[in-house]
């Protein structure tokens, strides 16, 4: 399930009907869409919408009650480690143990991943990260910046098919988030597939070919993020939350309601 | 397990009292009385031992997870293509060996300490049932994870539960309390440790009491193991 450029259609991901739910709570209701390769797609949603929940469906760490999740023709269902080894995930939080030294996480999961690293390949690797001076500092010293540089790092230690980032900008100072920002497009244009959840719709502008709109579990409309605007700017829903040129946020408000969720 | 090691031993404050706590006992019950009350050197030998265990497993374990868990360090680890399992069972691997290095040191200070001698075999013995100890106190510390999520509460009733066995143990095992208390203190996880522990370090005969303790010591691991596998969640919101 390498690179193998075999997809006629380019489709990395594809997601069809998918259905995630917790005891009688649905989360995720009938999601269906896809991502191509050098493709950067938002899932863009309130809290609750069920942005982490579809992105825990692919990462395998729920089982959909329902629906089809494929990654380069496989199924993800049936094969799971095998889906697992051919994607790199970064979660909402950064999570690596605190009292690990950074070269220990690197060491850590590059074993988990089958990567073979020699010392030097992990200095050079931290100098492309900015992080040569951070080799033996412990996780928790790091600041935000950093332990997202890290975990970003991490989850493209084995060169992944598709890349999962759950709201990576959040709590980032503008510089980091621009800096990360640089790393998606680098990411992109060397043929790395992306599936991003955010907030920002400023992110979304800036980063994503395509994006979908999800509240509710469901996913209310899906483009570019030029093509939602056109598609919903004479919206009355729209036009009313507008303060001027429609944007990408007024679309977003306009079909998402102008309730605060928790 | 490299990893998980090495967080263990950065985790000073566990792994202090887990051997500070039995030092402390092991010197100030060096006296006759004490000696006598706990029913003799061997018998005080294997009731710092298995407080050395149940300290650690209980507190270094069940804490650690919590935190982990809070922290998404288990979900992080879920998403690679590590099975599941493995997670859990280097955490296990690693308590065991620590378990086993806390109860050789207590067995060999204690053993010079209180002129006591015993057998190679005697020793391996030791050892081995103190990893069955392990066991026990890890499994408990499993279940309490598994009923609890929070890491702040997991905290709380750790110390609880370690003061509760504690107390039983030492108090119940010294007959202050009286004959019933007694009894099951000698039935607790505490207790049914420290009496196999005795029986294989022959303090007595090998009874059909010592079976009956090792019986227990196996169902504990048993129910607690079930307990805390089928109510574990990898993450605690």
């Amino acid at each position: 399930m390498r690179h193998t450029g075999k997809e006629p259609s380019g489709v990395v991901l594809e997601v069809k009907g998918l259905r995630v739910a917790y005891d009688n709570k649905i989360a995720v209701d009938n999601v269906t869409f896809d991502i191509r390769k050098s493709e950067v797609f938002g899932l863009l949603g309130p809290n609750g919408a069920g942005k982490t929940s579809t992105l825990s469906a692919i990462e395998g760490l729920v089982i959909p009650k329902q629906g089809k999740l494929t990654l380069n023709g496989v199924d993800i269902g049936q094969n799971t480690l095998q889906a697992k080894a051919n994607i790199g995930v970064q979660l909402q939080s950064t999570s690596f143990q605190a009292e690990l030294t950074i070269k220990e996480i690197i060491r850590l999961y590059a074993g988990l991943y089958n990567v073979n690293l020699s010392d030097k390949d992990i200095i050079e690797s931290l100098e492309l990260i900015g992080l040569q001076a951070e080799a033996n500092k412990r996780f928790k010293q790091l600041s935000g910046g950093q332990q997202q540089r890290l975990s970003l790092y991490i989850a493209n230690i084995h060169s992944p098919l598709l890349l999962l980032l759950d709201e990576p900008t959040a709590g980032l100072d503008p510089q980091s988030r621009r800096q990360l920002w640089n790393r998606i497009d680098n990411q992109r244009n060397i043929g790395g597939s992306i599936l991003l959840t955010t907030h920002s719709m400023e992110e979304a502008q800036a980063v994503c070919d395509r994006v979908a709109i999800i509240d509710r579990g469901k996913i209310i409309t899906i483009g570019t993020p030029l093509e939602l605007i056109k598609r919903h700017r004479n919206d009355p829903n729209v036009r009313k939350v507008a303060r001027g040129k429609v944007t990408l946020e007024d679309v977003f408000i306009g079909l998402t309601g102008s309730q605060i969720r928790d | 397990m490299r990893a998980n090691f090495s967080v263990l031993i950065r985790t000073k404050r566990s792994l202090f009292i887990s051997l500070l706590l039995p030092m402390i006992l092991l010197f100030s019950w060096n006296n006759k009385h004490i000696l006598k009350t706990f029913g003799g050197n061997m018998f005080v030998l294997a009731i710092v031992t298995t407080i050395g265990v149940m300290s650690l497993s209980i507190f270094g374990y069940a804490l650690n997870v919590a935190r982990d868990r809070e922290n998404g360090v288990f979900q992080r680890l879920r998403v690679t293509p590590a099975p599941t399992w493995t997670i859990m069972i280097s955490r296990i691997l690693v308590q065991e060996i620590s378990n086993l290095i806390i109860a050789a040191i207590v067995l060999i200070i204690g053993t010079r300490l209180y002129h006591v001698s015993i057998g190679a075999e005697q020793y391996i013995l030791v050892l081995l049932i103190s990893l069955l100890g392990g066991a026990v106190f890890l499994s408990v510390a499993q279940a309490i994870v598994a009923l609890i999520k929070s890491a702040d509460a997991v905290n709380a009733v750790a110390r609880l539960v370690f003061i509760a066995l504690l107390l039983l143990g030492l108090l119940g095992l010294s007959g202050t309390l009286g004959n019933t208390i007694r009894t099951i203190a000698r039935w607790s996880p505490f207790g049914a440790i420290v009496q196999v522990i005795g029986g294989v370090s022959h303090i007595g005969p090998w009874t059909i009491n010592s079976l009956w303790a090792l019986i227990a010591c196996l169902g504990y691991i048993v129910i607690f193991s079930l307990v805390g596998i089928k109510y574990f969640q990898w993450e605690s919101r």
